[in-house]
């Protein structure tokens, strides 16, 4: 208990001193998750909307496996991507392993299903006339798909809620495709494994501290675009 | 003309602007040649892994890249082709990988010592005893818990190799259980449990005031030796050959000797790590800075 008393203080003191190791740690894990997350949300909302949509055939199937690649294990993606990253390994020509991008490419990876699983759902809760509507009144496909996505709003930023806290809280894949290496690879969840491993537990709890607090301000943010009314 | 945009375009557009300028961030930074270097856990848990990245970036025209893992996974993904030079200590693996052909030019650049620690009160009465072998007998006659670290690394194949001399098979008994951890963590869950286990000195040091165990027996006998070896590129295409030879001459010049003498004397009073070949007094004090 004592422990996390030490950890906020210890968390206050580096927010506040402007110590550069934290504000590097910091913007690490939010450039790398951040774009993992765009990345996440352009191909899942893609597939979402086809799927939703204009079903190919096996669209259960589909579903099912990115249902299924919502639980997909962090040690398994990071496992794969890195041996496929490998300077021996297929894509070693890439030069990506241990670098910021290798950790992208994982995080996004692992966020690119929770995405399109939830993003799809949330289509599909659509009244289902409302495309054939939509498209009735003149719409192209293009202006149909983003209307439906405005209407479906709530539920797709919740996808993408769900899918930045996949990308930011994931520790062994970031490990294992990047190295964990200082100004350039560790990123804040990675810190607090070394901290840990090093038995400075305050350190380590302050940078436990630093991204909860990280991961609540961007929520924050998404959640106040959520729940504002549309300008229509 | 921002309020043109509805909520959802906002962010989205918010979304771009974080992906285009973190695809510059991530961009920078790719012009140095890349060096990678395998690196055991130990010296990392130390926090020395992070000074010698530092200072030989500095010293050279390097991006030096250290991958971390046990000695017997360093070794593997050496033997794979994956590193240019690695830093291990397990000399049984590590002769091996030279006989084989994998690695050249072995260079015992630092050493530390094994030392097992126990709890005060040492049920097993191992205080005293001359060697490690004879403590060990004595924990296992005496049933008493030990936790091994169970995962190939230098430590572990150091302690395998003290029952094997002993012809004592400790697996599967209830006193020995393998915690697979890293040095650092392998120590903090045998001093939950009050139980034996071994570790090195520099790990012991740093986790000093969190740790209750006492040291019991050191062996000054064999010293827990780093050894540095280049990859052999006739195995390996990939291998950065002029690289690992600029990160070997750093490493046992005068100033990498004694950048690993100096490191934690202002944090712990002591050096962590001993340089096999020594630090002149003159090269002294290269300004190290604290862990971070």
């Amino acid at each position: 208990m004592e422990l996390i008393w030490e950890g906020v203080t210890e968390a206050l003191h580096l927010i506040f001193s402007g110590d550069a190791y934290v504000y590097e740690v910091t913007l690490t894990s939010l450039t790398v998750s951040g774009s993992a997350t765009a990345i996440a949300l352009v191909i899942g909302l893609g597939i979402a909307s086809l799927l939703a949509f204009r079903p190919p055939p096996g669209r259960t199937l589909a579903l099912s496996a990115f249902n299924a690649g919502m639980a997909l294990p962090p040690v398994a993606v990071g496992l794969i991507v890195a041996v496929l990253l490998w300077r021996t390994g297929p894509l070693g020509q890439l030069h990506l392993l241990y670098t910021p991008a290798a950790i992208v490419v994982a995080q996004a990876v692992i966020a690119t299903p929770v995405v399109t699983a939830l993003s799809t759902a949330a289509l599909q809760s659509l009244p289902s006339r409302l495309r054939l509507q939509i498209m009735a009144l003149g719409a192209s496909r293009l202006q149909a798909t983003w209307l439906l996505f405005r209407e479906a709003r709530l539920s797709l930023l919740a996808a993408a809620m769900a899918g930045f806290g996949a990308a930011i809280s994931e520790v062994g894949a970031t490990i294992m495709v990047g190295g964990n290496i200082k100004g350039s690879t560790r990123t804040l969840t990675s810190a607090i494994v070394l901290e840990g491993q090093q038995g400075d537990f305050e350190t380590a709890m302050a940078f436990s501290i630093i991204l909860l607090a990280l991961i609540f301000v961007v929520i924050l943010t998404f959640t106040i675009v959520q729940q504002r009314r549309p300008q229509s | 003309m921002f309020q043109r945009f509805s909520p959802c375009m906002r962010l989205v557009s918010i979304l771009a602007v974080t992906f285009i300028i973190s695809s510059i961030i991530l961009g920078c930074g790719g012009g140095k040649e890349k060096l990678i270097l395998g690196a055991t856990t130990s010296v990392q848990d130390a926090g020395l892994l992070d000074e010698i990245v530092r200072a030989f970036e500095m010293h050279s025209d390097y991006d030096l890249i250290p991958v971390v893992g046990g000695s017997g996974q360093i070794l593997e993904m050496a033997r794979r082709g994956e590193f240019d030079v690695i830093m291990t200590h397990s000399p049984a693996d590590e002769e091996q990988f030279i006989v084989d052909g994998e690695g050249l030019d072995p260079r015992q650049v630092m050493e530390n010592y094994f030392v097992l620690v126990g709890p005060k009160d040492d049920p097993a009465g191992v205080v005293g005893v001359v060697s490690l072998a004879e403590a060990l007998k004595r924990i296992a006659s005496a049933e008493q818990t030990f936790i091994s670290r169970g995962d190939n690394s230098g430590t572990h194949e150091r302690e395998l190799s003290i029952w094997q001399s002993l012809l004592i098979d400790p697996k599967g008994q209830n006193w020995y259980r393998e915690s697979a951890t890293g040095q650092g963590q392998n120590l903090l869950i045998a001093n939950d449990d009050a139980a034996y286990t071994l570790v090195d000195t520099s790990t012991f040091v740093t986790f000093g005031s969190r740790v209750q165990l006492m040291p019991l027996v050191t062996d000054r006998v064999k010293p827990n030796a780093y050894t540095v070896i280049r990859i052999n590129r006739e195995k390996h295409q990939h291998v950065n050959v002029v690289g690992a030879i600029a990160f070997v001459e750093f490493i046992t010049s005068a100033a990498g000797q004694c950048l690993i003498a100096e490191f934690g004397r202002s944090e712990y009073g002591k050096s962590l790590f001993v340089p096999v070949l020594g630090c002149p007094q003159a090269v002294g004090h290269l300004g190290l800075t604290s862990r971070r």
